[in-house]
């Protein structure tokens, strides 16, 4: 079996709180996918049954065909992990730390020399490779993390929300080490909860809340989910009534979300938002704010679990 | 095994990368080490030096006047000191003239009292006028020890009370582990704030060198005794300091990043084992060299020596891992385990003989791993062999094994459990 990542309807609970129900998705050779949710949806749960630290109370996880959980020393050895907090040892230097950990992976003498100015390399941290962790700005420490699950060559990356908390240049830095990752063959399993990053390079996407896969495809697929045109959002004091009325008499018109004085439409074309602007102001309703947007997967989560993914 | 190798090579490069946890560990100790041997004198004279002989009249009959009036009963002072207790004064001025005593102490009743309570008491002595110089000795050794117990007195202060129930028959002082931690650092505070007062002394009396004679060097040396036993402690600290990073390593996530390798949770516990008796061993090794060089003491042959010193290793590793297994955060370990650390030194004969501990607290004792080091350590530095520390071996293994075995199991255990 060559298929890097499969995941079979896993499931998890702490004590009472159902963290996984039911997740499953696939990850092919240099594909990039994403895992986007919220805080608290389940997607560490997820890596954390991937990369066999928690053993799923029902499904399987698969690595290369080898079951995660108690896994072999060869599949691990193939697998890179980036975890959410910075794990590395900040008494010592960006070389020592990569040292260790391509040691642990099996790594000797010159093959762990090369792997380790390679990793350097490609995180960009060459030239301060014999400075103390313990030194760096958060930045430089999230490279360094990043570097850390890379530097044994693994044929799978499992990267659970490595750009949190730092500046957008050092972002830039770790998504192009990662969409490079994803050019060379390897298998990228990436976690966020920022719309845009995972837009920008995830190849495939499932959008996760509350332990479950809400949506699952390519971006192009997920936004055509919300619909070709544009999303308009309105602010202000229209009641339910209204909004339905509105789009019972605007064909091309479709509600998304209501509540707490907003709502969103899908519209079809240009016209029927055009169409909608114009019914609003003829009807008198109190609009204080009106955006008219492209369909995003900042859209498509709004419409399948009714709030903002920054919730 | 090549796997534990990485590991252990890695936490002793980064206690190398970072030694200021285990210079402060092995810093205390020593300091504790060189107050006492300024205070004390440190290193003995000559073996010839004439056996004082006192008469001791203890009508104050408390734990703590008993403890003075018995310090001869410590084996290495009883080389140089020779007290023999009589019921009162009449029977003790007969003894001293009859057995020619250098001198008679009188402990008058109240003194433990008025001592730990900090108020005002007096110490009888009367000199043996059929003798010359030996009762001028005594009254100069007695006005000395008056006035380092005033000082003491002073010293423990408000504490004196909670100091004077350590004493006590029935050892109530000792089940009070709150009162006798916040004791202990209210005495440690007092001691750290004094000490740029006190030390070192701007005054100090010199005597030409002279070469040493063979029977000099086999004269008692105080600090052969103080000494294994504060090492012993340092071990312990050390020990612990080490083994909290179990848990550091839990919250900083490269524990759990370390599982996603290749590794098994047991190659990581013994690693981690393995790594904290490393360190305590190079801890033990400058000790032990730095009270060889600093304070005169003589460590015994070399092979018993590096048997026993392996054997201490392996009980303080052991004593760690438990500490470890049991607490949930790195401050519940560095309270508990300093806590226990300090007792076991204590009750283990670190500071005061064993023998002058309450009867019941001696058996205690016996079920620390310090006071068998201690023994063990002691025997060397005053000249044992294999024949000396034989039996402190076998129950330092036994302690050791049992200790690591548990400990590795708890801390398995507790990874099973998800809470590692």
């Amino acid at each position: 079996m060559n298929i890097p990542l499969q995941v079979r309807d896993v499931r998890y609970a702490y004590g009472k709180t159902r963290a996984v129900d039911g997740v499953s998705f696939t990850v092919g050779a240099g594909e990039i996918f994403g895992l986007l949710g919220p805080n608290g949806a389940g997607k560490t749960t997820t890596i954390s049954m991937i990369c066999g630290l928690l053993p799923p109370e029902s499904g399987q996880v698969l690595i290369f065909g080898s079951e995660a959980a108690g896994t072999s020393g060869a599949a691990r050895s193939r697998m890179g992990v980036v975890p959410q907090e910075i794990a590395l040892y900040e008494e010592l230097t960006a070389s020592e730390n990569l040292n260790f950990w391509g040691r642990v992976h099996g790594l000797s003498g010159a093959r762990l020399k090369t792997a380790v100015d390679q990793a350097l390399e490609q995180v960009g941290l060459a030239d301060r490779a014999k400075e103390k962790a313990a030194k760096y700005s958060g930045g430089l420490k999230r490279r360094l993390n990043l570097a850390i699950g890379l530097v044994h060559g693994p044929d799978l990356i499992l990267l659970d929300e490595p750009t949190v908390g730092i500046d957008p240049q050092a972002r830039l830095r770790i998504l192009d080490v990662v969409k490079s990752q994803a050019a060379a063959g390897k298998a990228v399993v990436y976690t966020s909860h920022y719309l845009e990053e995972a837009e920008q390079i995830c190849d495939r996407l499932a959008i996760v809340d509350h332990g479950r896969v809400l949506a699952e495809g390519t971006v192009a697929e997920l936004r055509r989910q919300v619909g070709e045109g544009p999303v308009v959002t309105l602010k202000g004091s229209v009641s339910d009534q209204q909004l339905q009325a509105l789009v019972g008499r605007l064909p091309g018109l479709k509600l998304l979300t209501t509540g707490d004085g907003a709502a969103s439409f899908a519209a079809a074309d240009a016209t029927a938002c055009s169409g909608l602007v114009r019914e609003l102001f003829q009807s008198g309703a109190h609009v204080e704010d009106l955006r008219v947007t492209e369909p995003s997967l900042q859209t498509l989560f709004l419409k399948l679990t009714g709030r903002e993914l920054r919730d | 095994m090549r796997l534990i190798l990485v590991l252990v090579a890695k936490d002793i490069r980064r206690r190398i990368a970072d030694p200021a946890g285990l210079l402060l560990h092995l810093a205390i100790p020593l300091a504790i080490a060189g107050m006492m041997a300024l205070a004390f004198g440190g290193r003995g004279g000559g073996a010839n030096t004439p056996v004082m002989r006192i008469v001791a009249v203890d009508l104050d009959e408390t734990p703590f006047s008993g403890f003075l009036a018995g310090a001869s009963q410590n084996p290495e002072a009883a080389g140089r000191l020779e007290i023999k207790r009589a019921v009162n004064r009449e029977e003790g001025l007969a003894v001293m003239h009859d057995e020619e005593f250098a001198a008679m102490v009188v402990i008058p009743k109240g003194f433990s009292d008025a001592l730990l309570g900090g108020t005002p008491t007096q110490l009888e002595l009367t000199k043996n006028p059929a003798q010359n110089i030996m009762p001028v000795v005594a009254q100069q050794g007695g006005e000395v020890v008056a006035l380092y117990l005033s000082v003491a007195s002073r010293f423990v202060g408000s504490e004196g009370p909670r100091v004077k129930r350590l004493f006590d028959e029935d050892g109530g002082g000792w089940s009070d582990s709150v009162g006798l931690a916040a004791t202990l650092a209210t005495l440690y505070g007092r001691m750290d704030a004094s000490r740029t007062l006190l030390f070192p002394p701007l005054i100090e009396i010199r005597e030409p060198e002279k070469p040493k004679k063979a029977e000099e060097e086999n004269g008692l040396n105080w600090m052969a005794w103080m000494y294994p036993g504060i090492v012993v402690m340092g071990l312990l600290f050390t020990g612990l300091t080490q083994m909290r990073d179990l848990l550091h390593e839990r919250t900083a996530g490269t524990l759990r990043r370390q599982l996603t390798a290749p590794l098994g949770a047991g190659q990581l516990l013994i690693a981690k084992v393995l790594s904290v008796a490393a360190v305590v061993a190079i801890a033990h090794v400058c000790l032990l060299v730095i009270g060889s060089i600093a304070f005169g003491v003589h460590w015994g042959p070399l092979l018993p020596l590096v048997a026993v010193s392996a054997l201490v290793i392996l009980a303080t590793t052991g004593f760690a891992a438990m500490v470890f297994a049991i607490v949930r955060t790195e401050r519940q370990g560095d309270a508990f385990g300093g806590i226990l650390t300090m007792l076991m030194s204590m009750v283990g004969g670190a500071f005061i003989p064993p023998q002058a501990l309450p009867v019941w607290l001696r058996g205690v004792s016996q079920f620390t791993l310090n006071h068998w080091s201690n023994e063990a350590l002691r025997a060397l530095s005053l000249g044992g062999g294999w024949a000396e520390v034989r039996t402190f071996m076998l129950a330092l293994a036994l302690i050791g094994g049992i200790s690591c075995g548990l400990g590795i199991l708890l801390l398995r255990s507790r990874h099973m459990r998800g809470a590692l």
